[in-house]
This record gives structure tokens, sequence and C-alpha cells, in this order.
């Protein structure tokens, strides 16, 4: 049985999720705020976790950038605001999804079982894929740029590996939201923006003027070789 | 052109009903009867008028006045010398008088009138003693020497008497003004002109003012263009001149104002929509939880969960539908665009809106889409997350008031062949055999909340109010257009017209790999 933390502050809401989530078949942790959250990570193992943005203190993006920092959990944001800012700085912040309230329980029991199915080791058939000065290490679930270890987030690797196995090839948002996230056509493309930005941060010489990792307008996105 | 208007009328619809709280409305008239640039041209022109008109006519009298002055001089001169000279000849005795009046004409058009002895003599036949004014003749014959102006047969003339009293004689001597007058009346033409011309360069120069003053109400009115439609953060500039700072500042302030309301109108939306959404998830959540112990439920408590569920959903949506209204309303709303397959696009979209697809009740079930085959290889560029809402919106509304759609088409506009020039547009159809909407209410069906004739048609409470409203909004934002038509055989026919942007032209060169030709890699 698969451990959620879930960070929120609104007490019937939380009640609420983990009856839902415990209904899934979920066994589920609830704290109220950031601080809680990230002491409670701190000394226990959680494989998903979910966060309030509006949170009383320490918000949610801040808390996630804090778990961000010595984790590669997955983690959902959940928003009451679906405008484009929030939806992106959460994601920027480090979570690999987000779900608007209200959400149906159901929904967010599906993307929640495509994250924790695609934490497993990847398919690619590679040992070894690179491009530039990267390396990737499919079943080790490791990337190393100039022989040293690049800190990657699964969504990130995942996506990382799922490019670099089609070099050359243009992957549209759409497909990279099935491959990737297991999501079918009405996936968010901005879920694939953002982290492609993430992503070329870690990989890219020059992050602003991608080498390797590029946009072709309108269609997605191609490792270049 | 009915169908173009339907999405904009709702957009002003919106822009009103920020302003629909003022309460009482002063007018300020700002002019009268005759255009403001009209009026000081008018004016400009009436001012150059009199002005040169009195100019003209000081400068004829003065030149008149020292024309005359230096005319009657010199004919005073001339007068007292031939005086002088025929009172000399006067003296010797038998001297033929009228050869003496004869020599003493020297100026052409003077004539010389004598009286000497009792007697009359003239050189004119037509000036003798009759032409002289009575006064001259009786002031000059009493030892007066005397000059008068008068007229003789239309042409002014200027008569100097002189007594000879030596000699017991009087001596007149006309002279005609013939000429003078003439140089008088061309005078005249010439300031007459003058006064025209310069009328006529007042009426330019007040037509040249007033565009020049009118320029910035010119700058005012594109402001105020722009801000009707809906650009709230126009501002106008009033430069470095004082004069329009007060104007400038006072639009502005206005705008700010107008933006300040409709921002903050927007914002109470936006907020109470995002409140609504912390119950609604508690909500949504325990319905969910329930909803998987349905069957341990009685046959009322399942009822009951049904309705609860299924007001909660409409509850959801208006709350999405509100939040969606304000934030086209704040004017954040921003499109997404990914470049698809038109046909593949409504596929899906019909499959998520479809009642089987999610938990949208009635709908198409089964509705099979038809593309056209001549749109076969477009791709269009568009928001999938608001086309899905547009074609669910569609479907729900036909699903309340028309039985459910009942037919799906993709066309392009206009028709053409795969390999022929890019198409200007892609449509989308949506047919229902409801009883159809009467011509009328086309357009207000776009309306927010609008229930209109169709009110006692209402199948089920399922609509928002918003749907139709949100489905032109989102088309508009796409730049396109959606409007009614009727069906073939009954029915609705909704039709949504998305511009069509050919790749090539969007696409700066370089960074598309794989252009409309070479086609990219597809979804498996």
């Amino acid at each position: 049985m698969s451990r959620i933390l879930v960070v929120e502050d609104d007490e019937r809401i939380r009640s609420s999720m983990r009856l839902a989530l415990e209904e899934e078949g979920y066994s589920v942790d609830d704290v109220a705020s950031g601080e809680v959250a990230l002491a409670r990570f701190g000394e226990e193992h959680f494989e998903l976790v979910l966060i309030d943005l509006m949170l009383p203190g320490m918000d949610g993006f801040e808390t996630c950038r804090n778990l961000r920092r010595h984790s590669t959990v997955p983690v959902i944001m959940v928003t009451a605001r679906s405008d484009t800012h929030d939806v992106v700085a959460g994601l920027e912040a480090g979570a690999d999804d987000y779900v608007t309230k209200p959400f149906v329980a159901k929904e967010l029991a599906a993307r929640i079982r495509a994250l924790l199915r695609r934490s497993r080791s990847d398919d690619t058939g590679e040992s070894v894929l690179s491009f530039g000065d990267v390396q990737i290490e499919p079943d080790a679930g490791v990337v190393r740029r100039d022989g040293e270890e690049v800190h990657c987030t699964r969504t990130e690797f995942r996506l990382l590996c799922e490019l670099a196995d089609h070099p050359g090839r243009v992957l549209s948002r759409e497909h990279l939201l099935e491959r990737v996230w297991g999501y079918d056509y009405f996936g968010d493309g901005r879920l694939v923006d953002v982290h492609v930005r993430r992503l070329r941060t870690k990989v890219e010489p020059d992050p602003a003027n991608p080498r390797f990792i590029l946009t072709v307008r309108g269609m997605g996105y191609k490792l270049a070789v | 052109m009915g169908p173009t208007e339907a999405p904009r009328a709702t957009g002003v619809q919106g822009a009103g009903s920020a302003t629909r709280g003022a309460r009482h409305s002063p007018r300020t008239h700002l002019s009268g009867g005759l255009g403001l640039r009209a009026r000081v041209t008018a004016t400009f022109a009436i001012g150059a008028l009199a002005l040169s008109t009195i100019m003209a006519g000081i400068t004829y009298f003065t030149a008149r006045q020292s024309f005359l002055n230096e005319r009657q001089t010199t004919d005073q001169r001339q007068a007292f010398a031939n005086a002088s000279l025929l009172q000399n000849s006067l003296r010797s005795p038998g001297t033929n008088v009228d050869q003496l009046l004869e020599q003493a004409d020297t100026l052409p058009g003077s004539r010389s009138v004598l009286r000497s002895g009792g007697q009359w003599y003239a050189t004119s036949i037509s000036v003798g003693k009759s032409a002289i004014p009575d006064q001259e003749r009786t002031l000059v014959l009493a030892g007066t020497p005397a000059t008068q102006l008068f007229s003789l047969s239309g042409t002014p003339q200027l008569v100097i008497g002189v007594p000879l009293p030596a000699v017991h004689a009087a001596y007149y001597e006309v002279f005609s003004l013939d000429e003078l007058e003439g140089t008088l009346r061309t005078l005249a033409f010439a300031l007459a002109a003058a006064a025209l011309v310069t009328t006529v360069a007042g009426a330019a120069l007040g037509r040249w003012a007033s565009s020049r003053v009118l320029r910035p109400l010119a700058g005012v009115t594109a402001a105020a263009v722009a801000i009707a439609g809906g650009q709230l953060d126009t501002r106008v500039e009033a430069g470095d001149d004082v004069d329009l700072e007060e104007l400038a500042s006072a639009f502005n302030q206005m705008t700010a104002n107008l933006q300040d309301r409709i921002e903050r109108e927007a914002r109470f939306t936006s907020d109470v929509s995002h409140e609504l959404r912390s119950p609604l998830t508690t909500l949504s959540a325990t319905v969910g939880v329930l909803e998987s112990h349905r069957n341990e439920l009685g046959e009322r408590a399942q009822s009951a969960l049904d309705l609860l569920d299924g007001d909660l959903q409409r509850f959801t949506r208006m709350v999405d539908d509100l939040l969606e209204i304000s934030r086209f309303d704040a004017g954040s709303a921003e499109l997404s665009l990914d470049e698809v397959d038109p046909g593949e696009l409504v596929r899906r979209a019909v499959a998520v809106s479809a009642p089987g697809a999610g938990r949208r009740p009635g709908g198409a079930g089964a509705v099979p889409v038809e593309v056209a085959p001549d749109v076969a290889g477009l791709r269009l560029r568009v928001d999938k997350r608001r086309f899905e809402r547009v074609m669910a919106n569609l479907f729900d509304n036909a699903a309340h008031y028309a039985g459910g759609v009942t037919r799906v088409m993709v066309e392009r506009h206009p028709p053409g062949r795969v390999d022929g020039p890019p198409p200007l547009s892609i449509r989308v159809v949506v047919e229902d055999r409801g009883p159809g909407i009467p011509v009328p209410d086309r357009d207000h069906v776009f309306e927010r909340f609008y229930r209109g004739s169709r009110s006692g048609q209402r199948a089920s409470s399922e609509g928002t109010g918003l749907g139709l409203s949100l489905v032109a909004e989102h088309v508009r934002l796409h730049g396109g257009t959606v409007w009614i038509e009727d069906a073939p055989g009954g029915g609705s026919r909704f039709i949504v017209e998305l511009p069509y942007t050919a790749a090539d032209l969007v696409y700066p060169a370089g960074d598309a790999t794989g252009g409309p030709g070479g086609g990219p890699d597809r979804v498996q």
C-alpha cells in the first residue's frame, strides 16, 4: 500500500481527501503546514506528496522547493487557481503535476497511479544514451554531465530518456504527455513546457539558447543530433 | 452580418455590465449644431473679412482725401495763375476775352468761365454760367475766392472761383476729376480683392488651426475607441502641452477608475469562485466516497446521492464558468496554442464531451464526426482545452434544449483541393434535431444567462446559463466566430469558424524542421 503525504491547511478538505484516497487504496498521512510536512518527510518514507499551494507560513511553492533539495519523490500541486501563472510557478518549484480544486477523486487517483507506475525503471532498451557531454544510464537512473552526476526528478529523467531515445525526431507534447506522464490527449501542454525548461537548466551549457533540447514551435520538442 | 455580430455582441455586453452601476447619468453637451471645425473656420473667416474691410475702407478714404487735397492744391495754383494772367490782360482795353480764355487753359479737362463787364464767357459749350453752382457763383461775385466739389452730368468736378476786383470780373476754372475717380476706382477694386483674399486666407488659417487644435481630440477619440474595445490600459499623452494636460489627466483618471472598477468586479467574481472551490472540493471528495459505497445504500438514499452528485457537478461547472468569464472580463484569458489535426481534434473533443466518456448527461452518445476529405493534412493552431470547452458546451446546449447532437462536421472554408492554396478557416459544424432557434434569438443565445423564448423549453436544470457565452468568448479569443443557422431537416446548426494560419507563415525559418510538407511524427 503506497503512502501518500497530503499537505493542506483546510481541515475539512484534508479529511475529505484522506477519505477519498483511502477509498482508492492508498495509505494517507495528512499535515496542515509546509513546515510540519518537511519535518515528517525527513523522518518517514512517502511515495508521493500532494501539496496545496496556498498554505499559511511556508507556502506550497516554498515547501516544494525545499522538498526538491533532497528528494525526487513525485509531487502533485493542488491549486485553487488554474491560471497559467500559478500552474507554471508550481511546476517550476519542482512539482511533477498539478490538479485544480475541486477535483474529482477518481481523476486524482488516476494521476497518482500514473506517477507511481512510472517510478519504475525505464524501458528504452539502451544501456547508455548520450548527447553532447551528457550520459544517461536508464537502468541505473543516473544522468551525468562531464562525468558529474546531475540531480533530476523522475519526471525530468523520463522526459530526458524519451527525448534521447529518439534523437532528431520531433516529439509532440501529446506524445510526451502520454509517454512521460501517461496522460491522454487532453493533458496540459504546460507540464511539458515547464519540465523541458527545468531540464535545460540541468543539461544545457546555455539554457537560454539551447543546443540540444530544441523547441519546434507549435509541434513539440526534439533532441538535436 | 448577423453571424459575426453574435460573439461581438456578447463581448460588448460584458464590458457594459461593469458600468451598469452608474446611478445618474448627466450629459455634457459638447456642441450645438455646426461642427467645431466649421465654427472655428467661420469665425476666422468672418474676423478676417471684418478686419480687411475696415482696413480697406480706411485706406481708401485716406487715399481719396490725400489725392483730392493734392489735386485741389495743383488746380488752385493753376486757377490763380490763370486768374492773375487774365486780370493783367483785361486791364488793357479792347482785349478779345474769348481768345484770352482759350490761352489760359493749360491742363486738359479744365475749362474756364469768366464774368466780365456783366457778361459770361466760357471755353466749353457744356460748361458755362449755368454749370457753376449758385453758391459758388454768388460767393465769388461777392469778392471771396471759393472752391467747391460738385457733380456735372454724373462726373465729379472741382470748381475754383477767383474774384478779379481790379477789373470787376470773376474767373472760374472747372476741373474734371474723371481721371482721379478712375484711379480711386482701381484702388477700391484692388482693396476689395485684397479683402477677399484675406478672408479666404483667414478661413484657411481657421481650418488649419482648428485641425491642429482638434488633433489631440483625434488622439482622445482613438483612445476612447480602444477602451470601448476592451483595451482598458489605454492612456493618452499630453506631451509637453500644458493646455492639454488637464484633458489628458482627466481622461486618464476616468479610464483608470473604469479599469479599476472593472478589474475589481472581475476580481470579486474570481475571488468568489476561488472561495467556493474549497467547500466544493470537500463535497466532491466526499460524494466520491459515497459513490463507491453506493451499493450499501438504500434506494431512496441512492436517489438522493444522484441528485446531490448531479447538482454538485452543475455547481462546479458554474464556478468554473464564472471563473472563466471573470478571466475574459479582466482580459487575462490567454491562449495556449498547439498545432493539431482538425479532424483528430474534433473527434477527441467529441469523445470527451459525449456522455459515456465523462459524467456528462444527455449528450450525443456515439456521434460520428464527418471530416471533409479536403481537410486532410491541414494543421490548425488551437488552444485544445478551450476548444474542448467549446465542444462540451455546444453538446450540453444541444442536450438541454434540442435532444442532443445529431451530426458533427469538420469543413474547410472555402472548400478546395488538398494540395491547393491554404483555406481561410476551418469550420466545425454541430447540428441537432431540436425545435431550432428563432432568428431574432440567435444573437442573444450567446449572452450570459440568456433564457429568452427558450425558457419554456428548458428540459432539465443542468445548464449553467454561461455555456454559450463562453463558447463565443473562447472562439473570439481564437480570432474566430460562431453563429447559428437552420439545420437541413429542422433543428439548429452551430457553426464555429476558426481562422486557419498556414504553418510556414507562422514559424520563423530555421526553427521548424518539419514544415507542413514534412509532417511531424504523429502520436501513436
